[in-house]
């Protein structure tokens, strides 16, 4: 018995199981019999452990370099290191698709564990195993990672070198954590609606199930990032790419979703709007898996092209889409009362933000959509790009800014002396420090620059005023942490989007060019020859008013497939980025095409992304402590 | 006209929501259009009515033999093989540009024969073929 047909063996075990599973939590339903869950336990922690069994076959045959199996055959090679070997397990579409199910059981398991009232935990669990049952079905028959081929190759095909990469190991696992750990909340909030118990209770328990994969889906976005960054050697690090929109739009979402969550929790209302946003979440979660696994996408990142597998998952998006909303409307939950009705409560601020939220999000699934639709109907190609997202979004996002930083400062209820009076202290301040650095430290002077650094700097003196003056300090710490990140993350993008610099040139050893302050000198070259690629460095100096700048950039070519890719060179002293990147010309057999740029608080974009992370995480914890 | 008070808020509400929404959709709708940036074969632009002004992308095989260089600027031949389109860029040609390969290029036409691009779009994979391309050579393969 091989270790793949054990690993198929499993999953056809867990569909049954599963199947079994929702039966018996029917039957519980129709005889309202919701004690002693020790059975149901028993079943959901089994489907859990053989899906694991499966998962940790598939990496095993990825190991020994099984060629008689499929996946293994196309995306893997002897000679390729083991890591990317283990990793190649759900780099590819069927080994992601185990790893897709594998979450979605992995947090019906965590929560059939966890203290929730037993009524809602029955039709959780239910919901949860509907998922379950309709992506396993989608894996055995339209994905299956343990598929043979006979008679056995002796050599695999090879993974894509772009994808040998450490960061891609774990890019994956995170950002499935995060928009797949989507699934739980959904579920619970249909459970919800459906027993009629969308309450504060269920606000305080989803809490936990929302920030927890938020923050992971956060790290995970940033990974992503970072590797387009390093790896591609454009030296851009966000392209407005239909796969990076995929998944900033459950972010985007569940973002709006934690906060109108804690409007729920608080004040008792927004019911529909948070039991929607649950839903929707997990919907925009499905799309992107939509976007990513169908190949409709003409991106780098449209590796799998099938046909059938798209043509499903639409279908799947269509139905739970339309059976979860049909549950929505029936069973609406109950209307809040609005007493006490201010304007400058935070709730209502809190509300607004909301609303902006769901515009970007609508902004960009316009322009992902929008597209692929126009191709499947008129049989035009068109591309969306950056310009689009920049102009629409950037007006609005600076008056987010400004509800972001007085939201949390004001109370929860009607407060007739609050108001926003921090805007003498925030105002000047932000208006002294932006202008200090757009007239001594820049020297480009933009309107849009300096708008945007009073805002970011408007937000981080408010979470900064705000910190000092906090009473429950390890109440709000997590908020605070992730408040002061997106004021950074959005002062250092704007910052490195218009005090960037690019010098391009064609250099042969030897060769100097002086432009835009910077001399750069090509020194020389220098081979080494690895298991699974050649690589060709450069050795160049990059000096700037008498400060010097080793950087030695290279480009591998892979013979498994045979391929080029070039590897960047990135040195930073916390301020700025200097980063370099080669490549060979056919054309010009003597040179070699040198890139170099110069990237200001680059390194900040990624503190900042770990802050909001890092915020969500400590939220998550926090919040199971305090009952 | 008697509405109640209630309904008169709810139509004001309805109004002004109404109203946000269009010009959020003008907004969008706007910019999209704006930004949007069209791709052509080499036989799709000699089918055009006018020159588009907008930017565009033009995908096609680089001709064997046609890329030359004249100071810093490249100049080729993109074709489908049923027309074929000069292409002047100014830049750094990627890792993958090669003749008798795909590429896709951004720019503007400057007329039906003439384009100038600002982008040579690289592509990650020596294989990989935009989908474009495939679909206008696979066309032509067919007929």
């Amino acid at each position: 018995m091989t270790a793949g047909s054990i690993g198929n063996l499993a999953l056809i075990v867990c569909i049954i199981l599963n199947i079994y599973l929702i039966f018996s939590l029917t039957t519980r339903v129709r005889k309202k019999n919701f004690k002693d869950l020790k059975k149901i336990k028993f079943i959901n922690n089994s489907i859990f452990i053989l899906l694991l069994v499966s998962f940790l076959t598939l990496i095993y045959c990825f190991v020994i370099s099984d060629f008689a199996n499929v996946a293994v055959y196309q995306n893997s090679h002897t000679t390729k290191p083991l890591l990317y070997k283990i990793s190649g397990a759900w780099g590819n579409h069927e080994g992601s698709m185990v790893l897709f199910v594998l979450i979605l059981s992995l947090f019906s398991f965590l929560f059939s564990n966890s203290k929730v009232n037993e009524e809602l935990k029955i039709y959780t669990i239910f919901f949860q195993s509907i998922l379950i049952l309709i992506f396993l079905i989608f894996l055995i028959f339209t994905s299956n990672p343990f598929d043979q081929i006979d008679p056995k190759p002796l050599q695999g095909l090879g993974l894509t070198p772009i994808l040998q990469d450490p960061l891609l190991v774990i890019h994956p696992p995170f950002l499935y954590f995060g928009y797949v750990g989507f699934s739980l909340i959904f579920s619970f909030a249909l459970a919800g609606l459906v027993t009629n118990r969308f309450n504060s209770l269920w606000s305080k328990v989803s809490n936990f199930w929302i920030l927890l994969p938020w923050s992971s889906l956060t790290i995970g976005i940033g990974l992503g990032s970072f590797w387009a960054y390093y790896e591609l050697g454009w030296g851009g690090y966000w392209f407005w790419d239909p796969v990076e929109n995929a998944s900033l739009m459950p972010w985007l979402a569940a973002t709006a979703l934690l906060h109108s969550n804690i409007v729920t929790l608080k004040k008792d209302k927004l019911y529909s709007w948070t039991a929607l946003l649950s839903i929707f979440t997990f919907v925009m979660s499905l799309l992107g898996t939509f976007l990513v696994r169908s190949g409709v996408l003409n991106s780098v990142h449209a590796f799998a092209n099938d046909p059938y597998r798209g043509v499903y998952i639409l279908s799947i998006i269509l139905l739970i889409t339309f059976f979860s909303l049909v549950i929505f409307i029936i069973k609406d939950p109950k209307k809040s009362s609005i007493t006490n009705y201010s304007f400058f409560q935070r709730d209502n601020f809190i509300l607004i933000n909301n609303y902006f939220l769901i515009f970007f999000l609508s902004v960009v699934l316009v322009g992902t959509v929008y597209p692929i639709i126009l191709e499947a109907v008129l049989g035009q190609s068109i591309s969306v790009g950056p310009v689009y997202y920049n102009t629409i979004l950037t007006p609005f996002l600076f008056v987010f800014l400004f509800f972001m930083a007085h939201g949390p400062l004001l109370n929860w209820n009607k407060d007739k002396n609050i108001k926003l009076k921090n805007i003498k202290i925030f105002l000047p301040i932000s208006l002294i420090l932006s202008s200090i650095i757009i007239f001594v430290f820049l020297d480009y002077k933009n309107i849009i620059l300096f708008l945007a650094l009073i805002f970011s700097i408007y937000l981080i003196v408010s979470v900064i005023f705000d910190w000092i003056f906090q009473k429950k300090l390890n109440l709000n710490l997590g908020r605070l942490f992730s408040h002061l990140g997106f004021g950074l993350l959005i002062f250092s993008i704007f910052i490195n989007a218009y005090s960037s610099k690019e010098i391009n040139s064609a250099m042969k050893v030897g060769d100097e060019v002086k432009t835009q302050g910077f001399i750069i000198k090509f020194q020389g070259i220098n081979k080494i020859k690895k298991d699974n690629y050649e690589e060709i460095f450069g050795n160049f100096l990059v000096s700037k008013d008498n400060k010097q700048v080793q950087l030695t950039p290279s480009i591998r070519k892979y013979n498994q497939p045979v391929q080029f890719t070039s590897e960047t060179s990135i040195k930073s002293n916390f301020i700025t980025d200097y980063y370099f990147a080669i490549n060979l010309s056919e054309f010009e057999k003597d040179k070699i095409m040198v890139r170099f740029y110069y990237k200001p608080f680059m390194l900040w974009i990624w503190f900042s992304v770990l802050l909001i992370a890092f915020g969500g995480i400590y939220q998550t914890f926090r919040a199971r402590n305090e009952y | 006209m008697m509405f109640s008070k209630s309904a008169k808020n709810r139509l004001k509400f309805f109004i002004l929501l109404l109203i946000s929404a269009s010009i959020i959709i003008f907004f969008i709708y706007n910019n999209l259009k704006k930004n949007t940036v069209y791709f052509y074969a080499p036989q799709e632009i000699k089918n055009l009515s006018g020159v588009p002004a907008n930017k565009v992308r033009l995908g096609g095989l680089v001709k064997e033999g046609s890329l030359k260089k004249n100071n810093n600027t490249y100049i080729f031949v993109i074709t489908d093989l049923k027309n074929e389109i000069l292409v002047e860029y100014n830049g750094l040609l990627p890792n993958l540009f090669a003749e008798g390969k795909s590429a896709v290029v951004e720019g503007f036409l400057r007329d039906k024969k003439y384009f100038i691009a600002s982008t040579i779009l690289a592509k990650h994979d020596e294989n990989y073929m935009p989908p474009e391309v495939a679909n206008a050579l696979k066309q032509k393969k067919s007929k």
